[in-house]
């Protein structure tokens, strides 16, 4: 016998259980039509009733009368609303209804109104019923029928929002014609919205009357969902009715009372005394960009169709963002998480087009399921524990068994996932960003997924604690484990993907996750530097990510391509955004000066303080990708043409306004990251304080900028500005900021030791020479401020770098000299060839700085301190084989830093297509960086003491060894190379290769003799290839070749510059007794010295190579037959004679003088530690053997002028001139009997290719040997 | 002062300038003389050098009109006889003269010997002729060539100079010559054939005979760089030429064999020595074989020459 008096009450419960779950999938399946999914759906809350009924107790019975009362309100209302509407359009079926939005925005409005507060969201968030019966049924143990009923819950979400977009938002898809509608129906859905508002906002009487039905009044048993709201919540909460009220009235008045709302936001956060720091963090960040957001959206959205509904819901999400932050329980914490979907959601469809409606659902689905999966979790919780105060469960945290805790932790955490868009809860990140206006795409990116990240932090960190999080693991993984791997996954494929994509804002939104990625990987670190760190670089990533959208938003505003091709040369119409965008993009890539270098630098720096190097890697490794797709761009937009309309202007003052802000706030947090540290450091305080570990104390984070470096960057500012109105004036300011950089080293003496101080008085002295030399050489190119400040920024790096005192600033200086400004220096010319070698030469250098960047932050975690002094004398008492891996990846970057092998070569040079002055500058000046670095850490590091312990053979320490092998297998491989070249500058460049071989190998000998022969060929390289490339300039902007046999014969036509080329190029290439030889020839003493004599032997046959180059380079240019081309060159200007000139003095000094340098030497040498070599002004080379090439140039002279008079005695008749013999033929063209640099050295040619390189040999190269 | 005195008379006087060109010159008479007799012929007086030289003197200079330009065009040979000069003065003459190292050591006078190489090319490219050029083309090909043998020669006697001496390496002419003395000539030392056998392949290539002329090669480039060049700048140019002879000569003496006694008898027996290895290591030779190609001659020191170089520096590594 069967009756509902026998029926086992849980039997009642699963029935409606049953009922709930099918009830709401025959409702989905229902669809299209509508009174049937109404009919299905109000079964289903039937199941909810029986649900609460046979669950009994307090909460379930007071749920179920509860639920009863609310559903016949709000269902009331959708039925009533729905009835007008299908009786009007005479058709229940959905494709007959979509877009009834806008034949009857009333009513739809009123229907959709109804359709969410049954599902229990609306602004007037207050049906709770549902939660009381899941609560019931987790307080008695029933998991898996509170699993049904939130499965059951996503099922309704997912058709309820399909009924409301269809009708309420989609575009009508065809013509109805409206019949008269049910009278009644009107009147009675205005009642039952008022109702529904009435007993959302005050649901108490409804509770009462249930309470009284279920026979539990004051039993006390059924548990408070929500606390009161916080008065900064209802700020802007209520600021969006009275925004979108006065809207009605007049639109300017709203777009004022809008800013004024933010700002008020704002100011409320700030000086609101008594919030906990995780709250304050992420209430000032999400207050801040949200004004920032509405600032944007007055011009962004002034033509905008509902523009007013816009606000309000821009101010709710902005409520609701805070509130989540501010709840002090995760009832509240729960309520406005959805509220935040809820009204972001509204958001997202914004444009209401099909696209967008789609992504919104995806959205809504995915959030709103996550949201369901952790109301779950928060139900278990209030079960366990018997509150939602986060005080409470933090103190009752330890008393939870493992396996709830894991299960409450990850259903938790499964709501923080997919917000945070987390792999594989990612989709909607992609699909929302790029429907949205972009004004809100930015804080999509910006705040919403770092509510998730809020939530790991607040509920996962502070509220349980790392103690509790470990007690949770499951076969020993733990939640670290879990959060690194999913970071690091979303990581990957959020970097993967943007680096496929080629629609702007799709590219962004992968972007985003990948940092966001690169946020969780830290946070699973799990130590409270790591929390500073991801901290960190959530609030730097929000203001990055925001404005790169903004600009992105400005670009599609203004063009309507969203394309990245389409860009192409928007860098010349909007200047502002563009630029703005590009240093979002530097930003964000982590490079200096800019915000985001400071948070990759501590999250790098945090990953291998917490021992795990594999998690930096990953993060550097997502970084070059990163560079790949963010250099593209600003690529496109600045450094190729512009082709589009003329029309195209900059942005509306609004949203400059807003990207300004977003930069400047960059730009701040690059330089001055106190505040935004001092904010995160206390949340790391509040976890160190909860989870039992000790505190950190954060340095400072500010790059110690000499005053050289600042002069060279302001002053890049200045030239940048000027060169857009006077080329001639940006020119001069150029050099005079050098120069004043040069007495700025000088006036700072004290600052450098000898090493650094004498590298930095040539990197500005060098500097002003090829600035003047690029005045000359630019004056009839393009964009020359432009490149001016890169260059000049670039030497800014340089300087700074010298000077550099601590870690912190030696790597940020290091990457502003061979990052952003290099390449900018470097595509300059605009043309594809620039633009790729450009590009590589930069990822190739990314490569190099993040090898550095691990290896430093491994031996700052090592030593416990950023002072490379202090490093110094930490390091030779730590392990052996840590020590030896960081180190070993600090000297990795430098040598790669220097071109060295075994790379690829090819990758690692400096590109040819750099404007020439530059590609002089990095190549004799730039590229030293390696050398330096080496010999400086090489001494801080504690010299040869420490480096023996990495193994030692022979009296020498296995890595220099390495480093002098490396060195003298690029000199012979790049030397061959030079020789094989026939491009103008690829000759001097891989020579350039080659030469630095020799300053490394000298340089890793790490004996005096070898420390001094290096820093002298240092010198000396620095003087004469220069010089060279400087005249190659010349030749280049006199003739326009770019490859050697373009020319021919130009030494008549440009005299001056063949001398300094042959002289140059003479001596570099070691004729003695020239400067060039000086210092190789102390190269070759030490390294057969000090036993490396099979390096010295390939040394010396390296400099052969480099004769090789020199002379087919000045054969092809300057001598040979002449070409029509050369014969119309002319001589060089002054201002490009001039550098030349005072370069080949200089080194012709040295050369007689070597004294000049090598005194220097040997002070600098017993600086470093080093015994100095015996040397004196007026003295010769030292060494057992040492020799005076003085002496010898002397003799020389003399000689010479002893035979003089022999050669001139034919002079006495008068030179005859005479044509060349030609066999007799008068009229071959120089064309045809030319030996042309290809030519010139069939058989070697042959025999290098053959050997080195991969290419067939060309045509007519001959035999091969 | 006694020291720069010795210097200057070092340089300009003996064994350098004065002394070098004359001996120089009368090597090349010597030379032409011995050859035209192994060809049949009377040939030309022992003096003829110095006749040459006169004759050039009173021509008149030309320049060609492509030239890139007439001071570098007539200032190349003279920087050759320039760099020649001082080399003579490093190179030792056993038991007689010991350069000072002030002037500079075995490296200096090896990178002094290509500056006569280094002129010869920039002079054949300077003329714009093409004939230059491709003489120019060959020489630095024939460079490329036998450097590295000679480089590792030199290397191979430095480290078993240094080594033997107890120390490291030694590049000072005077101590590797001193070392010989005392402990034996190199080219009695079986651990040095490889090294000696690699040297003998580097001098005709260096002096540019046969089978090695082929950047000057008259029957083929009419002379190359030489071709454009008359007078007084042509006679520098074979000035130069002869001077590498001694110093080229010299230094083989001096590496592989600086055995002589001490004093004016030591001279004696050095200019005899440096007479028989003219006419039996360049005069028979030149006028006994052919001319190679420039891909043959290329190929062929990339393999024998190398490779005793190779083997000799491996064996006096391993010897030690």
């Amino acid at each position: 016998m069967l009756s509902i008096a026998t029926l086992e009450p849980m039997a009642l419960a699963w029935t409606g259980a049953i009922f709930l779950l099918f009830g709401e999938v025959a409702a989905l399946l229902s669809l299209p039509r509508l009174t049937r999914v109404i009919v299905a759906s109000t079964i289903a809350e039937v199941g909810y009733v029986l649900m609460g009924l046979g669950l009994g107790g307090a909460a379930g019975e007071t749920g179920a009368y509860m639920h009863l009362f609310f559903q016949v309100v709000m269902r009331g209302l959708v039925v009533a609303a729905g009835w007008w509407l299908i009786r009007r359009t005479g058709s229940s079926n959905l494709d007959d209804l979509a877009g009834s939005g806008r034949r009857m925005p009333v009513a739809s409005t009123l229907f959709a109104f109804g359709m969410f507060s049954v599902m229990g969201l609306s602004p007037f968030k207050g049906s709770y019923s549902k939660f009381l019966i899941l609560y019931a049924a987790t307080e008695q143990g029933h998991w898996a029928m509170a699993a049904v009923g939130t499965i059951a819950t996503i099922v309704a979400a997912a058709y309820y929002l399909q009924v409301v977009q269809r009708v309420y938002l989609e575009h009508p898809s065809r013509r109805v014609d409206l019949a008269e509608g049910p009278a009644l129906a009107m009147p009675i859905a205005w009642v039952l919205t008022g109702l529904t508002i009435v007993i959302s906002l005050w649901p108490e009487p409804v509770l009462w009357i249930s309470e009284v039905l279920s026979g539990h009044l004051h039993s006390a048993k059924v548990p408070e969902f929500e606390g009161p709201w916080s008065i900064l919540v209802l700020v802007p909460y209520v600021g969006g009715f009275a925004v979108w009220a006065i809207g009605q009235v007049s639109l300017r008045a709203r777009d004022a009372a809008a800013v004024v709302l933010a700002v008020a936001t704002v100011a409320m956060i700030a000086f609101a005394g008594d919030l906990e720091p995780a709250t304050r963090l992420f209430a000032l960040l999400f207050a801040l960009v949200s004004a920032v957001m509405i600032i944007y959206s007055i011009d962004y959205m002034a033509r905008a169709e509902w523009s007013n509904r816009y606000y309000f819901f821009a101010f709710l999400m902005t409520g609701s963002l805070i509130g989540v932050v501010t709840s002090h329980e995760l009832g509240n914490f729960y309520v406005f998480w959805e509220l935040m979907t809820w009204t972001s959601y509204f958001l997202i469809v914004h444009d209401q087009n099909q696209k967008a409606i789609r992504a919104g659902f995806v959205y809504f689905l995915m959030c709103a399921g996550g949201a369901y999966v952790m109301h779950l979790g928060i139900l278990l919780v209030h079960a366990q524990i018997g509150s939602f105060e986060f005080a409470e469960l933090s103190a009752h945290a330890a008393s939870l068994p493992p396996a709830i805790g894991f299960a409450i932790a990850t259903c938790l955490l499964v709501g923080f996932a997919v917000k945070t868009g987390l792999v594989p809860g990612h989709a909607w990140l992609p699909i929302a960003h790029p429907v949205a206006p972009s004004s809100i795409s930015g804080p999509l990116s910006g705040l919403l997924t770092k509510a998730g990240v809020f939530g790991m932090i607040k509920v996962l960190f502070v509220v349980f604690g790392l103690g509790a999080l470990d007690r949770f693991a499951v076969l020993g993984i733990g939640f670290d484990t879990i959060l690194v791997v999913l970071g690091c996954l979303t990581l990957l494929y959020g970097e993967i993907r943007a680096l496929y994509e080629t629609e702007l804002k799709r590219m962004l939104a992968f972007s985003t996750l990948a940092q966001v990625g690169e946020i969780t990987a830290i946070l699973g670190l799990g130590t409270v530097l790591a929390v500073d760190a991801s901290l960190l670089h959530v609030t730097n990533h929000a203001v990055m990510k925001t404005l790169l959208f903004y600009a992105a938003g400005a670009f599609i505003l203004r063009t309507g391509h969203k394309k990245i091709a389409e860009l192409a040369g928007l860098g010349r119409v909007m200047p502002f955004t563009a630029g703005c965008y590009a240093l979002a993009s530097l930003a964000i890539m982590g490079l200096p000066p800019f915000s985001g270098f400071v948070s990759k630098f501590l999250m790098i720096w945090a990953a291998a303080q917490a021992g795990h190097w594999e998690v930096a890697a990953v993060l550097l490794i997502g970084g070059v990708i990163g560079v790949v797709y963010y250099t593209r761009v600003i690529s496109t937009l600045f450094y190729q043409p512009y082709e589009g309309e003329v029309v195209v202007r900059e942005a509306p003052t609004s949203m400059l306004v807003a990207i300004g802000l977003l930069a400047a706030a960059i730009v701040f947090g690059g330089l001055l990251p106190g505040f935004q540290l001092d904010l995160v450091a206390r949340v790391g305080d509040v976890v160190a304080a909860r989870s039992g570990l000790a505190q950190v104390t954060l340095p400072s984070f500010v790059m110690a900028w000499p005053a050289s470096a600042t002069i060279a960057l302001v002053g890049s500012a200045i030239v940048w500005l000027v060169g857009r109105s006077s080329v001639v004036w940006a020119g001069r300011l150029a050099v005079l900021t050098l120069v004043l950089a040069f007495f700025g080293v000088v006036f700072q003496w004290g600052r450098y030791d000898l090493l650094s101080g004498s590298f930095a008085l040539l990197i500005a002295g060098v500097g002003v020479l090829n600035m003047i030399h690029a005045t000359a050489y630019l004056a009839h190119s393009h964009a020359q401020g432009r490149f001016y400040a890169a260059f000049g920024v670039m030497i800014a790096g340089l300087l700074g770098m010298t000077a550099a005192k601590d870690v912190f600033t030696f790597f940020g200086f290091w990457e502003l000299m061979s990052s952003w400004a290099l390449w900018g220096a470097i595509a300059h010319e605009e043309t594809p060839v620039a633009r790729r070698e450009a590009f590589k030469y930069f990822l190739f250098n990314t490569v190099g700085a993040s090898f550095m960047f691990l290896g430093l932050t491994l031996v700052v975690a090592l030593a416990g301190t950023f002072d490379l002094a202090g490093i110094g004398k930490v390091l030779p008492t730590l392990g052996a084989l840590p020590t030896g891996i960081a180190v070993g990846l600090v000297f990795l970057g430098l040598v790669m830093k220097a071109a060295q092998l075994p790379i690829r070569i090819d990758w690692q040079m400096h590109p040819a297509a750099a404007p020439t002055p530059v590609s002089g500058y990095i190549s004799a000046v730039l590229l030293k960086s390696g050398p330096w670095g080496v010999l400086k850490l090489f001494v801080l590091f504690g010299g040869a003491t420490l480096f023996a312990r990495f193994g030692q053979y022979a009296d020498q320490s296995v890595m220099m060894d390495v480093i002098a092998v490396i060195a003298a297998l690029t000199i012979l491989y790049a030397g061959a190379m030079a020789v094989v070249q026939n491009g103008i500058k690829l000759v001097l460049i891989y020579s350039t290769v080659c030469q630095l071989g020799y300053v490394l190998l000298a340089v890793s000998l790490a004996t005096p003799l070898g420390v001094a022969g290096g820093l002298m060929h240092f010198v000396n390289h620095m003087f004469l290839k220069d010089t060279l490339f400087l005249a190659a300039g010349a030749v280049m902007v006199s003739t326009h070749a770019e490859m050697l046999d373009e020319l021919g014969g130009l030494g008549r036509r440009m005299p001056w510059t063949f001398a300094m080329f042959l002289i140059a190029g003479l001596s570099l290439a070691g004729v003695p007794p020239m400067a060039g030889f000086s210092s190789k020839w102390i190269i070759f003493e030490a390294a057969f010295q000090s036993g490396h004599w099979a390096l010295g032997a390939s040394a010396m046959i390296g400099s052969l190579f480099t004769l090789a180059a020199v002379l087919k380079f000045a054969h092809a240019a300057f001598m040979g037959t002449p070409t029509a081309k050369a014969l119309q060159a002319e001589e060089a200007p002054l201002a490009m004679l001039i550098p030349m000139g005072v370069l080949t003095v200089a080194s012709f000094v040295v050369g007689v003088f070597p004294g000049l340098l090598l005194v220097p030497i040997s002070a600098i040498q017993a600086q470093l530690g080093f015994t100095p070599i015996a040397a004196t002004l007026a003295g010769g080379l030292p060494g057992l053997e040492g020799w005076h090439p003085g002496l010898l140039s002397v003799f020389v002279v003399l000689i010479g002028a002893v035979l003089l008079p022999y050669l001139r005695l034919g002079h006495r008749a008068g030179v005859v001139r005479t044509q060349i013999h030609q066999c007799g033929v008068g009229d071959l063209l120089p064309e045809t009997t030319r030996v042309g640099a290809v030519n010139l050295f069939e058989t070697p040619n042959a025999a290098i290719r053959g050997l080195l390189t991969r290419k067939p040999a060309r045509l007519g190269d001959g035999k091969s040997a | 002062m006694t020291n720069q005195l010795a210097l200057l008379a070092a340089v300009f006087v003996f064994p350098g300038g004065l002394f070098a060109l004359l001996f120089g010159l009368a090597l090349k008479g010597a030379d032409r003389r011995v050859a035209a007799r192994l060809q049949g012929r009377v040939g030309p007086p022992l003096a003829q050098p110095f006749f040459d030289l006169v004759k050039l003197g009173f021509k008149r200079t030309m320049v060609p009109a492509t030239s890139a330009g007439q001071t570098l065009f007539l200032g190349a040979p003279l920087v050759g006889v320039v760099a020649m000069l001082v080399a003579a003065a490093l190179v030792p003459i056993a038991g007689v003269y010991a350069p000072q190292p002030i002037l500079g050591n075995l490296l200096v006078l090896l990178y002094l010997l290509m500056v006569p190489g280094v002129v010869l090319m920039v002079a054949g490219s300077a003329s714009g002729s093409p004939y230059g050029s491709i003489g120019f083309s060959r020489e630095m090909a024939l460079m490329l060539a036998y450097e590295g043998p000679l480089v590792l020669v030199v290397a191979a006697v430095a480290l078993r100079t240094g080594w033997g001496m107890g120390g490291t390496v030694t590049f000072s002419l005077s101590e590797i010559v001193e070392y010989q003395r005392t402990h034996g000539a190199f080219l009695l030392d079986p651990v040095m054939w490889p090294a000696v056998a690699a040297f003998v392949f580097f001098y005709p290539a260096n002096l540019g005979i046969v089978p090695f002329d082929i950047p000057e090669a008259e029957t083929e480039v009419l002379e190359g760089p030489l071709l454009e060049y008359s007078g007084p700048a042509l006679g520098l140019f074979k000035v130069m030429s002869a001077l590498k002879a001694v110093v080229v000569l010299g230094l083989g003496l001096a590496l592989f064999f600086p055995v002589a006694p001490n004093g004016i008898f030591g001279l004696v027996f050095w200019l005899v020595e440096m007479l028989v290895l003219m006419i039996l290591g360049v005069t028979v030779v030149r006028v006994s074989v052919g001319r190679m190609r420039i891909d043959q001659a290329f190929a062929f020191f990339l393999k024998w020459p190398l490779l005793f170089a190779a083997a000799s520096l491996a064996v006096v590594a391993v010897v030690g």
